[in-house]
């Protein structure tokens, strides 16, 4: 919405003075992004949920720094024959666990005790912990995060780029292109996100893929990311088309036309803009949808292999001792809660900002 | 001895017979309440099972199958209810006696024992153990490849039919007898046919699955079957104990299938079920112990991780040497298991009368890395393959930081447990090392060298050498024990040295000898364990 021009002094006669008032009293040019930036900016949650997005990213950004330089581990490094000095006593990082006494020939019965988190009271190392084959924790969630966000993030833009390519096709040409694509779109829909992931992603970790002169290993990290970016192409794709599709009956596209511009240009030049603000959102949004389905596929075993971590593998394995070391599973299921909720709150904030009118949200 | 100091000792001898009679007396009565106390009847069995396959003889090729399945489909031979290497003891079960065995140990003469009904009260026939033998292969049943020894049974594999027939069995049913030749004498050919894929069912049984629809010759038989979700056993009233098959103690046995372990040992220790054979997370097992009775079984079972000697860095001696060495055999028994098991470096395990404890490899990492260098494979690329469930991926992922360790350059790729075998036993995926078990399917070393070692059996696809290992005296040596029908000590020795002579070679690096946790409420007594088939239902009781 433009300022109200308030204090516009009134015409006078003397063309001079007139001249001389215009000089000193403008009417301000507001672009479309200055006033969504104006109105995002006094959204404070959403700011805030911003700030805490990118601090995540950052600190798991930093992760190899805090691996090499404080912790002094990898997070695949298996520690559990080791002892670390914790406030000053020795703790055994893996410890305890039945054994078999070779003189009743018979086991002795005891429970594996885990190291807990030590909170900086041992340099650094084990601040969170140690799992149950004596890695850090701390170091497994920084690089567990890392691999959620390549994935959450990698797949939103991959997802993006398809979604809107394929619905400027086909909102732009209509006619069997349109249909194809609707088609293609509605197949991936009819199936649920997760379980299609799940099935895609189970039968790429067995081989890898290795077609059309792209070669990708079982285990990579690709798999889960191109398989996320796959199953949710129509979660953008499909309302945009809508959207695109009511466009291209607009009088400015059919003044484009009539000036003989080209298709591409009709697409990328007139249309691709005007549904650029709910693209934007959807990306956040959908940022979000992507670290949630790669929590759910590294959870069933079909994401991010071990011992790669992600939040979601570390989830899983983590519930194997809820009950004796329950930050194991709460850690990281904190940090996919606190991500998700940051740019889910990001994303409403920004669709509020673009076009207060849009009901643009990812279903699924 | 005057009279006085007669009568004296006379009363003396008199009052210690009374006194002796007494206590013999109050013994008895002791005993006799005890002994009522251990024998009542347990009524509900409510057990907890993490996962079965298949309910049906034919088909079913796990333990937890074959638990519930060994009280309800009985065999011609069966196995002693008994504790310990008695267990291993081969009885008469639906036969009446061992069979005869010709000379040449070929031909194998059973006879049907009289009045044997299955659980729908229909006559149990000779003819029926035939038509479960041509069930298996009409079926492919995991089992069949155990049967082609018989005469004819190869041939029929080729195209099995309903009508058709394999010549090496003939049964009578008037006489009820059951004659099996041999193509060739097999050691092992008695316990072959004590395996539930042998165990008649009636001739009119489809050879489709079916699960818990069979009826049975067991104590008990399938009253329901909820798939992935529960069964239950309830006496079978035609079947008749005998000296070597008692009856169950339980009237019903009520089984869950829930495979999260947590769930399932949180179900005994709230006294939500009786039973679990799930396996206690590591970290809960003193609280399960201190909250329930926690019974270890102790069965034949090697858990080991293979290198394919076909491929590179694996085909090297050194190699397969080092990675050997540089395994931590006893602080791996803690991190996959919280310690249950035994460290070792034997194919076979400790409960077999051929084993001899093998220290080819003390755990030596420098010494490792040494023979990697010496082999040149510094930095080879080595995949480790393992399956999605819980142990392995542990066990995989410490051995792939061993691998790392001593100078190789690991990654790991983690199969779903369905297809895991399969894919690594074919000869297309080329599969360098990784992660593999075996559970007895029967008691004779033959389960293990001629199925897992012996070169002779490669196949290219359902291969179970995933080491590809053969070698020309080994397979030899092997072939020849084969012919041996009795572990006589001298027999048991040749297979100790056929062991050393292949763990020289290395291309397994075995690590445990796994312990089960078997984890009862404290209102279960009697619990006994039979080596094989596991907790004996038949001499349970409540306290």
């Amino acid at each position: 919405m433009a300022e109200p021009a308030t204090d516009l002094t009134p015409l006078g006669d003397n063309a001079a003075l007139l001249a001389a008032e215009e000089h000193e009293v403008q009417i301000v040019g507001r672009s479309p992004t200055y006033l969504a930036w104006r109105r995002l900016r006094r959204n404070y949650v959403a700011l805030f949920s911003l700030g805490v997005f990118l601090l995540i990213v950052i600190a798991c950004c930093l992760a190899p720094v805090y691996a090499r330089h404080i912790a002094h581990t990898g997070p695949n490094t298996i520690h559990s024959s080791e002892q670390v000095r914790v406030s000053g006593k020795l703790r055994q990082v893996v410890g305890g666990g039945s054994y078999y006494d070779a003189k009743t020939n018979t086991f002795v019965v005891r429970a594996v005790s885990v190291l807990g988190p030590t909170w900086w009271h041992a340099h650094g190392r084990f601040v969170l912990g140690a799992d149950s084959l004596g890695r850090d924790v701390a170091v497994r969630m920084l690089y567990g995060g890392l691999n959620s966000l390549k994935v959450g993030i990698g797949s939103a833009f991959i997802c993006s780029f398809f979604a809107i390519v394929l619905a400027l096709i086909a909102g732009y040409s209509r006619g069997w292109p349109d249909w194809i694509i609707s088609r293609f779109f509605d197949l991936i829909w009819a199936f649920p996100v997760l379980l299609l992931a799940i099935a895609i992603g189970s039968a790429l970790q067995v081989n890898g893929f290795h077609h059309f002169g792209i070669n990708i290993e079982p285990g990579s990290i690709w798999i889960p990311l191109l398989v996320i970016s796959y199953v949710l192409i129509p979660y953008i794709g499909r309302p945009l088309r809508g959207q695109i599709l009511s466009l291209r009956e607009k009088e400015f596209i059919e003044a484009s036309v009539g000036q003989g511009a080209s298709p591409l240009r009709i697409m990328f030049s007139d249309l691709l803009p005007n549904v650029a603000s709910t693209a934007l959102v959807f990306f956040t949004l959908i940022i979000a949808s992507n670290i949630l389905t790669e929590a759910g596929l590294s959870y069933l075993g079909a994401g991010v292999q071990p011992p790669e971590p992600s939040w979601g593998n570390l989830i899983a394995d983590g519930q194997d001792h809820i009950r004796t070391a329950p930050w194991l599973a709460i850690i990281p299921g904190l940090a996919v809660v606190l991500t998700v909720l940051s740019m889910n709150i990001f994303g409403d904030g920004l669709r509020d900002a673009l076009d207060p009118r849009a009901k643009v949200r990812v279903e699924h | 001895m005057t009279g006085k100091r007669r009568w004296t000792w006379l009363l003396g001898v008199l009052a210690m017979a009374a006194g002796f009679s007494m206590m013999v007396a109050a013994y008895s009565a002791a005993g006799t309440k005890h002994k009522t106390a251990a024998t009542k009847p347990i009524g509900t069995l409510r057990a907890v099972l993490d996962t079965i396959d298949y309910l049906d003889p034919q088909q079913a090729y796990t333990g937890q199958s074959w638990w519930a399945m060994w009280n309800v489909y009985e065999t011609l031979l069966t196995y002693r209810h008994v504790d310990g290497p008695g267990g291993y003891k081969l009885v008469p079960g639906l036969a009446q006696s061992l069979p005869t065995v010709s000379r040449n140990g070929k031909v194998y003469k059973f006879k049907l024992r009289k009045g044997l009904k299955y659980s729908n009260g229909a006559p149990v026939k000779a003819s029926d153990f035939k038509w479960a033998i041509k069930r298996g292969f009409l079926a492919q049943g995991q089992g069949v490849g155990f049967y082609t020894d018989i005469a004819g049974a190869e041939a029929y594999s080729k195209n099995p039919t309903p009508g058709g027939n394999i010549p090496g069995i003939i049964v009578n049913n008037k006489k009820r007898t059951i004659t099996v030749k041999l193509v060739s004498p097999r050691g092992d050919f008695l316990t072959i046919l004590a395996l539930l894929f042998a165990a008649p069912v009636p001739g009119n049984t489809g050879p489709e699955i079916q699960n818990g629809s069979i009826p049975g010759t067991g104590p008990y038989y399938f009253a329901s079957y909820d798939p992935n979700r529960s069964f239950v056993m309830v006496r079978n009233k035609y079947f008749k104990p005998n000296r070597f098959i008692p009856r169950g103690t339980p009237n019903r046995v009520e089984v869950s299938l829930i495979g999260d372990a947590n769930t399932a040992t949180q179900k005994v220790s709230s006294g939500q079920a009786d039973y679990s054979n799930a396996a206690i997370p590591p970290d809960r097992i003193a609280d399960a112990k201190s909250k329930g009775h926690l019974v270890l079984r102790q069965t034949a079972n090697t858990y080991y991780f293979w290198m394919n000697i076909r491929e590179a860095p694996f085909n090297k001696l050194k190699v397969r040497q080092a990675v050997n060495m540089a395994i931590n055999r006893k602080s791996m028994q803690t991190l996959v298991w919280g310690g249950l098991g035994q460290s070792t470096q034997n194919v076979l395990p400790p409960t077999y009368p051929s084993y001899k404890k093998l220290n080819l490899y003390p755990y030596n990492l420098a010494k490792a890395k040494q023979l990697i260098n010496q082999a040149g494979a510094k930095g080879a690329a080595v995949k480790v393959w393992t399956r999605q469930v819980s142990d392995a991926v542990t066990a995989a992922t410490y051995y792939q930081s061993v691998l790392n360790s001593i100078g190789l350059n690991a990654t790991l790729t983690i199969l779903p447990r369905a297809t895991y075998y399969t894919t690594i036993g074919n000869v297309n995926t080329h599969a360098q090392t990784g992660w593999a078990r075996w559970l007895e399917d029967y008691p004779h070393p033959l389960d293990w060298f001629d199925v897992l070692l012996n070169g002779e059996r490669i196949t290219d696809q359902d291969n179970n050498n995933y080491a590809w290992y053969t070698n020309k005296k080994t397979n030899k040596e092997i072939d020849q024990l084969k012919k041996a029908p009795v572990l006589t000590p001298s027999v048991n020795k040749r297979w100790a040295a056929v062991e050393k002579q292949i763990m020289q070679q290395a291309p397994w690096a075995p690590w445990s000898n796994r312990v089960f946790p078997e984890y009862f409420t404290k209102q279960i007594g009697c619990i006994h364990i039979q080596r094989l088939y596991g907790i004996d239902l038949a001499r349970l009781c409540r306290k």
